[in-house]
């Protein structure tokens, strides 16, 4: 039990971050959903997805799901290596600040997981044969690996180490 | 006692046995219908879930059935045990392990977000196909309301022993 294996490290915590930010390439290049409407076919990457829900003047839907698929997984990993560039620096004087960061970071998060929800009921749902079919692709496999690596990466941060100078963290 | 809690521990349990009754009909019940040229399809929750397993994505099912079906009940299930009366027989070593299933939990138990990506997707659907909602979908979003609640008034402090001593620290 002593050899136990440490999730909670910053080591860990960049190393999920890292394996995130390589997921998300493709996530976003390749495609997430095929749409099949009456011999029309269509197959959308995330961005084109969005791009498509505002020029049909769905624009809060568009906002919603531009926020959740494309601005928060970004947002996300460049505040985890901030404040884990941070912390390898030493002890900062903000600590306050840089804490309701990683808090904000952990809050929004859960909601990057929309798009593979989305997928998942729209796949589900739209089954009409050749008048009108979704089908999932390999893209949302990414996206999902990409969130669920950003999720583990927040949880390995381990934010007493905002306290800590590097020489006193024990490892 | 329940210092950081928004309603008390009688709340919690309520709350959390709220959301257990709820998410039986939840998964039985008709979740969302569509209808195009005449041709009806009833999804239930887990149809999604069923069709990315048919188009060969096990590993997004798997991730979808958890996120949005199995874990979400799992925590209910621990806040109620937690917050049921002690007479029921759980040990303060068996508390402070299910603490600490309730704090990883907290971050991939996320029905609300199940909850916007359905809204988004009606939304989308709307001028596609003739969407109905079912009960199941009333019974899911009050599922995922309750667990807000029964999380809200959760106090997320280690529970206190009566001895006095850290609880959290691992048998």
């Amino acid at each position: 039990m002593n050899q136990r294996f440490e999730f909670r490290s910053n080591a860990n915590a960049g190393a999920f971050a890292l394996a995130a930010a390589v997921m998300l390439v493709p996530a976003n290049l390749l495609p997430v959903l095929d749409t099949q409407t009456s011999g029309n076919n269509r197959s959308d990457t995330i961005l084109s997805g969005v791009i498509e829900l505002w020029r049909n003047g769905l624009w809060a839907i568009a906002a919603i799901v531009f926020v959740a698929s494309i601005m928060i997984p970004a947002l996300k990993l460049a505040g985890l290596g901030w404040l884990l560039l941070k912390t390898r620096r030493g002890a900062p004087q903000d600590v306050g600040r840089l804490t309701r960061i990683y808090a904000a970071i952990d809050f929004i998060g859960r909601w990057s997981m929309l798009d593979v929800f989305l997928a998942a009921f729209l796949t589900g749902l739209v089954q009409f044969g050749e008048f009108s079919t979704v089908r999932a692709r390999s893209g949302i496999v990414a996206f999902a690996a990409a969130v669920v690596l950003t999720v583990l990466a927040t949880q390995a941060f381990d934010p007493r180490a905002l306290w800590e100078s590097p020489a006193d963290s024990s490892p | 006692m329940a210092k950081g809690a928004r309603f008390g521990p009688d709340a919690a349990l309520a709350f959390s046995v709220t959301g257990l009754i709820l998410a039986v009909p939840a998964a039985l019940l008709p979740f969302v219908g569509a209808g195009k040229l005449g041709n009806e399809r009833m999804s239930y929750l887990f149809t999604g879930v069923g069709a990315l397993w048919g188009n060969g994505m096990q590993a997004v099912a798997v991730l979808v059935f958890l996120l949005g079906g199995l874990l979400p009940v799992a925590l209910l299930l621990i806040l109620a045990c937690l917050h049921a009366p002690r007479s029921f027989g759980l040990t303060d070593g068996g508390a402070a392990q299910l603490y600490k299933a309730a704090r990883t939990l907290e971050h991939w138990a996320i029905p609300e977000v199940q909850v916007l990506a359905v809204l988004v997707a009606l939304m989308k659907l709307g001028n596609v196909v003739e969407v109905t909602v079912g009960p199941a979908f009333w019974c899911y979003c009050a599922m995922a309301l309750s667990l807000i609640l029964a999380q809200q008034s959760f106090n997320f402090e280690p529970p206190a022993p009566p001895g006095g001593t850290a609880a959290a620290q691992p048998q």
